[in-house]
């Protein structure tokens, strides 16, 4: 039996866990990071397209602030989100953002003088000050009311995640490689850490830690087609699930990205339409300005998506052997343009579809994207019901996203989050609640029941099921039944055909027998916790009889705030259920800096909550009056919703910018 | 169109698991029907699901953003992800890549050997020490020159897939070699002045015959890299700031 | 935490002893004598063509190098001198570029593997120019050495008898393969390894030099061949006369007259 003992374990290495783990690790305490690839290979290179953050450097974002990147970021979500955790998220972002630049990240700087720029389909001059030379530059991006979204060129993600995982040499961080977390061990309600397999040897080990935070990212890989890594396969959320204690929130919220290519999925950043490129239909013809006149191509994702799919039900779609597409095209923008902002995305278009797009156009389609659900946690990262178990990044539902994330919004959550949970995680090591106090034979029936399940896995048996076949199946249903629109018949469908395969995947047999480096054996059992997951999404969606964010049900085009306004909670509870358990955890109105209100897009069709309209006047006065006593807007926001308290000491200072400095008294 | 039959590929892997005790190394040849646009990532899978459920390899991002799945593809060096297989014959022939340690067929552990090169050249900012506690994020940024910044960036590309590595004939021989994707850190570092380390700090860590002085120019890491990383020339540029070096 | 494992002798530069700057050195040196010897290779080979100009002009490059335009009488020790001179650059450049053959037969198998797969043209060239190198270890030090020990012998008889009544045809003819490929492939390698014509686009530019360098090859090539021809050819003429020295024509005349 081998044991390893550490005072913080991270599950996963993409940019929310090396976050994490550096800033444990800076705080003093021992840190040990599994992940399956070495961190650099993780998602988080995919992001192209950029970060949001309020700098405000550029001439376009000139008066850009946490209140303006907050109000975008809840309407974004369709008031799903924790509008606290949106305010902690807007308020870190600049200082997230700094930091990186100073860790090396080779953010693109703003040029002064005269710029040309592509907007609305025509090319504009737009002048960038003196003063702002040289300081970080951002970019358009859908949904913000600002160009706030911070870029390298089209590889954000992937300079991110180089500078983090640098950072992360530099301090020393434990990184085990090709290691997977099996199972999550825990005893009354408490989180003692992980069993974990090597994947090269078999091996397993048992990780004791005080306290454990999972950052393993999506779950788009129970999809069919996805923009995501094949390693977003949910194992992060599953581990979480089969502890029967911990809940996971939100899983039927996911994000379809409107611009992967045809067939194969590969994204095309959001930047593409950011920069200027549009959105054509098989006449050529531009049509979202027709949809949604005022945002066009730059509305949310979630309402691009949808109305991509309505046009192509018209059948205005490009037909191919893989169905209908549209074009996105970006030669409006000029080959100098694309070859240095939008590489990668020449790249990828020169080798997956044999193109040039700075003279064809691209063909996408409405692709998984983005996983808004996840592990749950309080605004600490830490579960709700389970102690000393955290999450950050796309694994958690710690919830700045609700019901549609914001392009450029995913990144800045990694890092955010990861120094934020850092610091709390920090103070939880350092507190008498984190002393472990476990028996061995505990942690010793955790390592022998992973043993014994993939004993199981390989032994024969007589209704043998290939977990190749089950999982293709699974993809299927997910594509075909809760997709970009939903309804309550292919729901159900997708329900009842779904626990049929969990049932049926009890009866997998892995054929190639060895324990050791086994790409088999891994599936098998990945396939067996996606269709839990796969469940969650689907029960969820049919259960939320409404349609928010990136949820949407034809049966129930309604935003529903009456019934709805509300998160929902799903967990496995007994190991030998073949569905998961729903409640819901109510959002409180009373609450909310910004109340539901009508998000902008097509026409309203909100079932409104009357809290709601009480809790606007209530704000409304509040700042009538303080505005009228010349308080300033941190005032005003503090008097609406107080979230400084929650913020670690380290992080409340109030951000700078070109146009808002402050004197040195301010905590 | 959708009808028509595709040509009959025959990917021919070399098998080995050196986890295994009695295994030996052979060459396994796979048959299946090429399909429109397909890579070697489509390939591949399909015959682990169809034909072989044994068979290793990586994929992550499976669009040439992550360099997992670097291999050699016909002998040469290149992203598994990105090979289309209507660029090749219908003979195709793959090993992992040399010189890192094998975990498995087509799988080797890049990850360990690009680990040890970035905490061998210390490939991370390096700031003065009195500054770095100094440092408030909620300030402005410093300011950097946009052009700077776009060359950094131009060097910060790389994904340490490992082709450059396999490419390259001198650390065939000499495994101690850092290898261009080593030297292009350094370079990435060295015009980066945020980074406050002097030119005898390099010196320190890439001046003798493991580092650019035992570059041969044979060129193979320029050739094979598949994100055309200016990799010749930032190692002429180390290499004349290295023996130009002035000591204080 | 793990043990960082280290050698006391391999970070020097951590306990405040600099880190040896002698392999910058030799690397420049390298580079340097590569250099000077390729370039004088170029001269060498334009000198020694001068034979298909006629044995009159051979004779009067001859003399030059001798120093008579400039001191009226042959100093054929100016010769042995550049010939000394030369032996220590090419004796330096040998010592210091032994450092990067494969070292072992092991290294050896691994490189020629590596060459196999990847049938990439630099890898394949850098191996020939090893090769050529190791050849020229033996026949340029022979060469050098009777030129330095002969170095009044040089002529257009004196030069083709020892190419032909002498036997060195076949050393010479091995030694201008050598060379060229040596000396063009060094060359290239020396303008990449430096990055001297990088210029805007280093890659186009690169494709341009690699074209330049087979083109110096064949020039060079055909200027070698053609001269060991007129040397040969001359040699064999002269057989019977084997070891009188040549009589410029405008001597001959001048006695006549």
């Amino acid at each position: 039996m081998k044991i390893t003992y550490t005072d913080v374990l991270v599950v996963g290495g993409g940019l929310a866990g090396l976050r994490a783990a550096t800033g444990v690790k800076e705080r003093g305490h021992d840190c040990i990071l599994l992940t399956l690839v070495p961190p650099k290979r993780s998602h988080s290179a995919a992001a192209q397209g950029g970060m949001q953050a309020s700098l405000g450097n550029s001439i376009k974002g000139e008066g850009d602030n946490e209140d303006v990147h907050f109000e975008d970021t809840v309407k974004g979500s369709d008031w799903g989100c924790d509008q606290k955790v949106a305010r902690i998220f807007t308020n870190t972002a600049p200082k997230a953002i700094r930091q990186l630049a100073q860790w090396g990240v080779p953010w693109t700087r703003v040029r002064r003088g005269d710029r040309e720029v592509v907007i609305n389909a025509k090319k504009v001059t737009i002048t960038e000050k003196d003063e702002a030379h040289g300081l970080i530059n951002a970019r358009d991006f859908g949904g913000t009311k600002k160009w706030r979204t911070c870029y390298t060129s089209d590889g954000t993600g992937h300079s991110m995640l180089f500078a983090m995982d640098n950072k992360a040499h530099e301090d020393k961080i434990e990184v085990r490689e090709r290691m997977e977390a099996m199972a999550i061990i825990h005893e009354n309600g408490r989180c003692y850490g992980a069993v974990a397999r090597n994947l090269m040897t078999g091996e397993l080990v048992a990780y004791i830690a005080k306290s454990t935070i999972i950052a393993t990212g999506g779950y788009g890989r129970i999809y069919k087609v996805s923009t995501n890594a094949v390693i977003c396969q949910g194992m992060g959320q599953a581990i979480a699930l089969e502890t029967g204690v911990a809940t996971l929130g939100n899983m039927e919220a996911i994000q379809f990205h409107p611009t992967a290519i045809v067939p194969v999925g590969i994204l095309t950043t959001e930047g593409c339409r950011g920069d200027g490129g549009l959105l054509t239909d098989v006449d050529g013809y531009r049509f979202m300005p027709d949809y949604e006149p005022e945002k066009k191509e730059l509305a949310s994702r979630d309402v691009v998506s949808r109305r991509m799919v309505e046009h192509m039900r018209k059948g205005k779609g490009v037909k191919s052997r893989y169905g209908d597409h549209l074009w996105l095209d970006i030669t409006i923008l000029g080959r100098e343009h694309i070859e240095k902002n939008l590489r990668e995305v020449k790249e990828i278009c020169e080798s997956f579809l044999g193109i040039d797009p700075a003279v064809d156009p691209i063909p996408v389609r409405p692709t998984q994207h983005y996983s808004m659900g996840g592990i749950r946690t309080d605004y600490r990262g830490e579960s709700q019901t389970m102690k000393g178990l955290f999450s950050c990044g796309e694994a958690a539902c710690w919830d700045m996203h609700g019901f549609n994330r914001l392009g450029g919004n995913s990144v800045a959550e990694t890092v955010v989050s990861g120094m934020l949970v850092a610091e709390y995680v920090s103070d939880y090591c350092e507190s008498k609640d984190s002393d472990i106090d476990l028996h061995i034979s505990v942690i010793e029936s955790f390592l022998n029941k992973e043993k014994e399940k993939l004993n199981f896995l390989i032994k024969p048996k007589e209704k043998a099921e290939d977990a190749y076949e089950l999982r293709a199946k699974m993809e299927d249903i997910m594509m075909d039944d809760v997709g970009i629109f939903r309804n309550g018949e292919d729901l159900q469908k997708a329900v009842t055909e779904l626990e049929e395969l969990l049932v049926r995947s009890k009866n997998i047999v892995v054929k190639c027998k060895t324990l050791t480096a086994n790409p088999e054996l891994f599936n098998a059992y990945r396939t067996q916790r996606m269709l839990k997951l796969a469940l969650c999404v689907a029960l969820g969606a049919l259960q939320r009889t409404e349609s928010r964010g990136a949820h949407s049900r034809e049966d129930y085009p309604e935003r529903n705030d009456k019934d709805f306004l509300n998160r929902t909670i799903t967990t496995w509870k007994n190991e030998n259920d073949t569905l998961p358990t729903i409640s819901y955890e109510e959002i409180n109105i009373d609450e909310m800096e910004l109340p539901p209100g009508f998000r902008g897009y097509g026409k309203d069709m909100t079932i409104t909550n009357p809290k709601s309209e009480k809790r606007q006047n209530e704000v409304d006065k509040i700042k009538e009056k303080l505005e009228d006593e010349g308080k300033d807007r941190f005032e005003i926001q503090e008097a609406l919703m107080p979230f400084r308290d929650m913020l670690p000491d380290v992080y409340q200072g109030k951000n700078e910018r070109l146009y808002e400095k402050f004197t040195k008294d301010v905590k | 169109m959708s009808n028509e039959k595709g040509r009959i590929l025959k990917i021919s892997v070399l098998k080995y698991n050196p986890q295994v005790k009695e295994d030996k190394p052979k060459i396994v040849t796979y048959e299946l029907e090429e399909a429109p646009g397909m890579t070697l990532f489509i390939a591949l899978n399909e015959i682990r699901q169809h034909q072989d459920n044994s068979l290793k390899f990586d994929f992550v991002c499976r669009a040439g953003i992550c360099g997992s799945c670097s291999m050699l593809i016909n002998g040469k060096p290149g992203l598994a992800c990105r090979a289309l297989t209507s660029k090749m014959d219908a003979d195709i022939t793959l090993a992992p890549l040399p010189v890192f340690e094998l975990i498995g067929d087509l799988s080797v552990f890049t990850g360990k050997w690009m680990s040890g090169m970035n905490d061998r050249l210390e490939t991370w900012i390096h700031e003065k020490e009195e500054e770095e506690k100094a440092c408030s994020c909620d300030t402005i940024e410093e300011t950097m020159d946009p052009d700077l910044s776009d060359e950094i960036y131009e060097l910060d590309r790389c994904i340490e897939c490992g082709c450059c590595v396999a490419g390259c004939g001198t650390i065939v021989m000499r495994e101690n070699f850092v290898g261009a994707v080593g030297l292009n850190k350094i370079a990435r570092y060295a015009i980066d002045p945020r980074d406050k380390r002097e030119d005898a700090d390099y010196y320190d860590l890439i001046g003798d015959e493991d580092g650019i002085f035992g570059c041969m120019s044979l060129m193979g890491c320029e050739d094979v890299c598949p994100k055309d990383l200016p990799l010749q020339s930032k190692i002429a540029y180390m290499r004349r700031k290295m023996v130009a070096m002035k000591d204080k | 935490m793990e043990v960082v494992q280290t050698r006391v002798d391999e970070v020097e530069s951590k306990f405040g002893v600099k880190k040896s700057r002698t392999p910058a050195k030799l690397d420049y040196l390298q580079s340097a004598t590569g250099l000077m010897l390729a370039l004088f290779m170029w001269a060498h080979m334009i000198l020694v063509s001068s034979i298909l100009f006629g044995k009159d002009t051979m004779y009067e490059v001859s003399k030059l190098m001798e120093g008579k335009p400039f001191f009226g009488e042959s100093y054929p020790i100016l010769v042995t001198f550049t010939a000394i001179l030369l032996a220590t650059i090419f004796i330096t450049h040998a010592a210091i570029a032994i450092r990067k053959f494969p070292g072992s037969f092991k290294q050896y198998t691994l490189y020629r593997a590596h060459m196999k797969r990847m049938k990439h043209s630099d890898t394949n060239l850098w191996f020939y120019q090893i090769f050529t190198g190791f050849v020229m270890f033996f026949l340029g030090s022979i060469h050098l050495f009777i030129i330095m020990t002969n170095s009044a012998d040089i002529g257009p008889y004196a030069s083709s008898d020892r190419i032909v009544s002498e036997w060195m045809a076949p050393l010479y003819l091995l030694l201008l393969l050598a060379v060229e490929f040596h000396g063009s492939i060094g060359l290239y390698r020396l303008s990449i390894k430096w990055g001297w014509f990088d210029g805007k686009d280093p890659k186009a530019n690169r494709k341009k030099l690699k074209k330049f360098k087979w083109a110096i090859t064949a020039f060079f090539m055909t200027l070698g061949l053609l001269s060991l021809a007129a040397y040969i050819k001359i040699g064999l003429e002269h057989k019977a006369n084997y070891g009188e020295k040549y009589i410029p024509t405008s001597e001959i005349q001048g006695v006549i007259k």
